[in-house]
């Protein structure tokens, strides 16, 4: 009776540990947002992340001192394994719940080969990282969860909330509930600005897709295919603390091995345990019922207890993946194709490329809905870095925040004074569409909303002749090229339907040439 | 395979095609952010009704003139006849001031000055108002920021009223049964119910519609301002009026915007004046505005529309104008 009491015991530790950490991981996304002063910093999962900070680095080719945090799980690796996965990752946190744990009993050997893709994952991420592209950093765990919840789940809450809201209010006896509640939720859990993101619901796709999986086998993902899982079992080869069996005691009733949440034990093998596929979850030392399975500290480094790839096979994939990331690099030779791709103030394509983790903080962040994740356009390797996409947000004036949430230094953080100067694109007008110039009908609304003190958009007074033949004064809208920022409030408000009259186009420096030019 | 009965067939059916019009209906009802018809609609409005002349000698337009804002506002109210006269005890009260932008300060005069918008909350909650909102739907950055920025929030707070930030929910689709350029408009639900609304624009110039004064400042009660500054924009913001009618205008010309309006950001075109003009009649106090300016009523295309609808009077020499000197 005693001794089942006390097995429950690191149970309800672990998932104690895992909700206080998704907690924090939600409650910092959100402050973050909000731009409340949260104890901890606002990337702290993507500092912790040696996979992110290890690809950034390799890829810049030099230290990013804060990503330096990620040293901290490899020492905790290399003492207690791979416990990361079932103890701190929130998104193994939500794949363990959702997977069908009783529908499925661990059979010895089957779907074992699928263990190595997490390493060509991870293989993949590395080399293109060195390459220069962190392309393929979107299969990081804690990237994909904070891009999902943020760019996907939170948008689609809101839009429920707001909707139901609004026609709640038509009715009196609602309003004051809903007054208070909306005060409430707004800035708060919800964005103050409604969001809403291009890829929303490409990024849900992705995100059920990854839950879908664990209908096949338990936390599929964690176990076959995630590369900073990849990357942590590595480590764990060497880790202090192992799972042991003693041989003694055990009666061979097969519950540890069938019931492992990651089918990390081998009945084949004396029931010994690959410590690169154990996350430490300590069910089985719990459930064991002769307790003959303890966590105790080794000093030789363990064998890979699975069948190791033949040369031909690792010589194949290394193939495969070089193939892969050489057509990822393909990507930039492509730009050119693409219509227009607008960066955050400061940032260069080159940075979003080697610097950006594809993280979606500064999209979190952005309160006027500049910045969107870039969907994959003809250069595919740019997918869901930010980019400003005026139409739908602009940026603001008075904000630095992008700059200074950015993990990796990919935005670069800027004074305002800085920012304000800053050049995301210059603005240009569509004469055949502009209504001034198309239609010699008034229209002043990108002039009215210039943010700059000396305008970068003007007014010239022409004489047209009206749709009665009559000569009237038009006022029509010319950017002055030179003052322009591009920071997209034009483009934002233009009252044409559909694509703006205004647009603001990458700049590619010769605004800068000429500024230059003129002061000398 | 699972076999089902008729039965159980009619009920699944019954069950999804319940789900699809539940969703259908909520769907229909909530899509609630139609633009205004673009389409110039015939002209079937009828005259608006005039505003009530005032009580007793009350003046119909008040201006005063000194140094301290907060006294001008309580010196312009009492010559309209005390604040008594528009605000009752337990009145739900909206003060609407331009707040347009969150990258300017007062000085700027782009948007309200925060003393003259502290001093009415104060002239309100002291004739005994329940609540007493100030709010805004800024264009250019977040309404929080705005707020701060302009000093608003700080003066309101200070005097014991509430900035609220205008939330999505409470616009709602609302016919506007004098409307001549459009018929129905997203109005925020809240403004439209108050006991009161008071209309606190700044004096300034405006690129597009020559002066931005009390008609067109109500223009922050819609979600989509952006698409009435078209070539009808006169009779749309004046459509607007005939909807949301303030109670009380109070035209800020502490200092006036007189070029690169609306939003400035040059303190040369900033010109110090020292007034505060108020009346109930919203044309009347945007007409004598305009003389700040240079102009009259007749330059500012809004204004004109307003009065040839019957908003108000623009002819500043059929009404009764009190000028005080502070």
């Amino acid at each position: 009776m005693a001794a089942r009491k006390r097995s429950r015991r690191w149970r309800w530790i672990r998932l104690s540990v895992q909700i206080l950490l998704l907690v924090l991981f939600l409650y910092l996304l959100i402050g973050n947002r909000v731009g409340a002063s949260t104890f901890l910093p606002g990337d702290l999962f993507f500092l912790l992340d040696p996979l992110t900070g290890l690809s950034a680095m390799l890829a810049a080719k030099r230290f990013i001192v804060p990503m330096l945090l990620g040293l901290l799980t490899i020492g905790l690796t290399l003492v207690l394994g791979r416990a990361w996965c079932s103890w701190v990752c929130p998104l193994g946190t939500l794949l363990e719940w959702t997977s069908l744990r009783r529908r499925y009993r661990n059979a010895p050997g089957r779907l074992s080969h699928w263990r190595h893709v997490k390493y060509l994952t991870l293989a993949a991420v590395l080399l293109g990282a060195l390459l220069g592209t962190l392309s393929l950093l979107i299969l990081d765990p804690i990237t994909i969860l904070f891009r999902t919840l943020a760019s996907g789940l939170i948008p689609g809450a809101n839009w429920l909330v707001t909707h139901g809201e609004t026609y709640l209010y038509r009715f009196e006896p609602f309003r004051g509930f809903l007054d208070g509640f909306d005060r409430f939720i707004r800035g708060t859990l919800l964005p103050a600005a409604e969001p809403y993101f291009i890829p929303s619901l490409m990024l849900i796709a992705v995100f059920i897709g990854i839950l879908a999986l664990n209908a096949i086998r338990p936390r599929f993902w964690c176990r076959y295919v995630c590369p900073l899982g990849g990357l942590l079992g590595l480590v764990s080869r060497v880790s202090l603390l192992r799972r042991t069996v003693d041989p003694e005691k055990c009666n061979a009733c097969r519950r540890c091995a069938r019931e492992c949440p990651v089918n990390a034990i081998d009945s084949d093998k004396a029931y010994a345990s690959d410590p690169a596929e154990c996350t430490l979850c300590l069910k089985c030392v719990e459930d064991c019922p002769t307790r003959a399975i303890a966590v105790r500290t080794q000093t030789q480094p363990a064998r890979p207890e699975q069948e190791g790839l033949t040369r031909r096979q690792v010589l194949g994939s290394f193939g495969i993946m070089l193939a892969g990331v050489a057509l990822l690099r393909l990507a930039p030779l492509l730009r050119g194709s693409d219509q227009r791709r607008l960066r955050p103030p400061g940032s260069s394509e080159d940075d979003m490329m080697k610097k950006c983790l594809r993280c979606g903080v500064c999209i979190n962040i952005c309160p006027t809905r500049a910045l969107h994740p870039s969907g994959t356009g003809a250069d595919y390797d740019g997918v869901w870095t930010p980019m400003v996409v005026p139409r739908l947000g602009y940026c603001d004036y008075m904000c630095t925040r992008c700059g200074e949430a950015c993990p990796t230094g990919a935005i670069p953080e800027l004074s305002l004074p800085e920012k304000q100067q800053t050049v995301i694109g210059k603005a240009e007008i569509d004469e055949n569409r502009c209504i001034p110039w198309a239609q010699n009908v008034n229209c002043i609304v990108c002039q009215e909303m210039c943010p700059l003190a000396e305008k970068a958009i003007e007014l010239e007074d022409v004489t047209v002749p009206n749709s009665q033949g009559l000569e009237t004064v038009v006022r029509r809208p010319v950017v002055v090229r030179e003052r322009c920022t591009g920071c997209g409030l034009c483009e934002n408000k233009c009252p044409v339907p559909g694509e703006a009259a205004i647009r603001v186009h990458p700049d590619h420096g010769e605004g800068q040439q000429r500024r230059r030019g003129h002061s000398q | 395979m699972d076999t089902i009965d008729r039965r159980q067939f009619i009920d699944r059916m019954l069950a999804l095609g319940g789900t699809a019009l539940a969703t259908a209906a909520f769907l229909s009802l909530t899509g609630c952010s139609k633009e205004p018809t673009a389409e110039p609609v015939a002209d079937n409005s009828t005259p608006m009704p005039p505003p009530p002349p005032p009580p007793g000698d009350a003046a119909y337009l008040a201006v005063a003139r000194g140094e301290s804002p907060t006294t001008l506002v309580q010196r312009s109210i009492t010559a309209l006849g005390g604040i008594e006269r528009f605000v009752k005890p337990g009145n739900n009260v909206i003060i609407k001031p331009n707040i347009c932008v969150g990258y300017r300060t007062s000085e700027y005069a782009a948007t309200t000055n925060p003393e003259v918008v502290g001093a009415l909350v104060a002239l309100c909650l002291g004739a005994g108002a329940k609540r007493v909102r100030v709010m805004d739907y800024p264009f250019g950055g977040t309404a929080d920021q705005a707020y701060s920025n302009s000093g608003i929030k700080e003066a309101v707070l200070a005097a014991g009223g509430e900035m609220e930030v205008m939330t999505k929910m409470k616009f709602q689709d609302t016919t506007i049964p004098n409307g001549k350029s459009i018929t129905s408009c997203s109005a925020y639900r809240d403004i439209v119910d108050a006991d009161v609304l008071i209309d606190v624009p700044i004096a300034k110039h405006h690129g597009g519609a020559v002066l931005t004064l009390g008609m067109k400042n109500l223009l922050g009660v819609v979600s989509n301002p952006g698409s009435y500054h078209t070539a009808d924009m006169a009779e749309r913001v004046t459509d607007l009026n005939s909807l949301v009618r303030p109670h009380l205008t109070v035209v800020d010309a502490v200092r006036i915007l007189m070029n690169n309006g609306p939003t400035g950001g040059n303190l040369n075109d900033v010109k110090q004046v020292n007034a505060v003009i108020a009346s109930h009649d919203v044309v009347a106090a945007d007409s004598y505005a305009a003389t700040l300016f240079g102009k009259t009523a007749l330059d500012v295309p809004i204004v004109r529309a307003g009065a040839r609808r019957g908003l108000g009077t623009m002819d500043l020499s059929s009404i009764k104008i009190e000028e005080i000197a502070v």
